[in-house]
């Protein structure tokens, strides 16, 4: 994107969002009556506006209070899905571009994170995937082959903890190129649910997928994972391969 | 999650079973009763212990490795001043029009 006329934007967004003698009347008033204003008043305002009677100053005041805040994980999550540096930050304005359009549409004081998720993850699906066709891993008989192999994998060894212990040593890189080296859909779902903390019904809200997607996706990615991370532990030495449980 | 087998309530659960279940469990997914199955089980059973804290581990792992990085600063500049520049545009527009 190129900076334009618009470049030296600190002047002109302060005075372009704050400006309006309304809004300013409203901070006033706010202030008189309430506490001085400070962030939990804020917030309580964001989550509580009537989108209808909101000018577009003061949307567009509202969306960088609330969404900028987001960006680095927006980021970092564009990151482990494009794989590449340049896709993520093309992924994120693309995402804050729709999301900033849309942002009526969305509801003060619901989870934005999730909503803001929802559209990096459409944008990604409808503009990367198809530019990298990758072909996409079959979820078929996924929750039946998720218990199978769930149930199969239990055997009683006593050398897990030796293992874990190994798995405990890799390098973050380790971590990070095995998470960049399974399927998509799994590698989504691992990410939202332990970096993001995200509810297996807000993965499937956000992956536009039923529960049982997601759990066999989460399920399919973490044994992944798992093997791989073993791999790295065994080729830097950290645990023998004849102590391996798999 | 609701209990699968909602008919072995009752009954101890096997290894099986409680494996099956170990992720939701980990996740924090698990239904109160599944929860306190599974927590029964992990205090009587070494190898499937073993296996939750091998579970774990490979969610803090990810957490770990994987966490927020800091987004460049220009993607920053650019994504805020398109905001005000259509906040800009707007606003001139409105003026025109009073």
């Amino acid at each position: 994107m190129t900076v334009s006329a618009f470049a030296p934007v600190d002047g002109v967004r302060t005075s372009a969002l704050r400006c309006t003698g309304a809004a300013r009347r409203t901070v006033a008033w706010r202030a008189m009556t309430t506490l001085p204003t400070d962030d939990d008043t804020q917030r309580e305002a964001d989550a509580t506006v009537d989108v209808s009677t909101e000018s577009p100053q003061e949307r567009a005041a509202r969306f960088e209070r609330e969404a900028m805040p987001l960006l680095d994980q927006m980021y970092s999550a564009a990151l482990r899905t494009t794989r590449n540096p340049t896709d993520a930050e093309d992924l994120v304005q693309e995402t804050y571009a729709k999301a900033f359009a849309a942002f009526h549409q969305y509801r003060p004081g619901t989870n934005l994170k999730a909503w803001m998720y929802r559209i990096l993850t459409n944008t990604y699906i409808n503009t990367y995937r198809k530019k990298q066709r990758q072909p996409k891993e079959s979820d078929a008989a996924e929750v039946e082959d998720y218990q199978l192999a769930r149930a199969a994998q239990h055997t009683s060894s006593g050398l897990r903890s030796a293992e874990a212990e190994a798995l405990d040593h890799l390098p973050d890189s380790d971590v990070k190129e095995a998470l960049a080296s399974i399927g998509e859909d799994f590698r989504m779902a691992v990410y939202l649910a332990d970096v993001e903390g995200f509810a297996y019904k807000e993965i499937a809200e956000i992956m536009d997928t039923p529960i049982g997607t997601v759990m066999s996706r989460l399920h399919r990615g973490r044994r992944q994972l798992r093997d791989l991370l073993t791999d790295y532990a065994v080729d830097r030495g950290f645990v023998n391969e004849g102590k391996v449980d798999r | 999650m609701s209990d699968v087998h909602p008919e072995r309530r009752s009954t101890e659960p096997d290894c099986a079973e409680v494996v099956l279940r170990l992720f939701e469990y980990v996740d924090n997914e698990a239904g109160p009763e599944d929860r306190e199955r599974i927590e029964q089980h992990l205090d009587a059973c070494g190898s499937c212990l073993r296996e939750y804290e091998r579970d774990l581990l490979l969610k803090s792992l990810v957490r770990r490795a994987c966490g927020p990085e800091r987004a460049p600063h220009q993607l920053r500049m650019q994504i805020l001043t398109r905001i005000t520049s259509v906040t800009v545009v707007r606003s001139d527009v409105t003026q025109d029009g009073s």
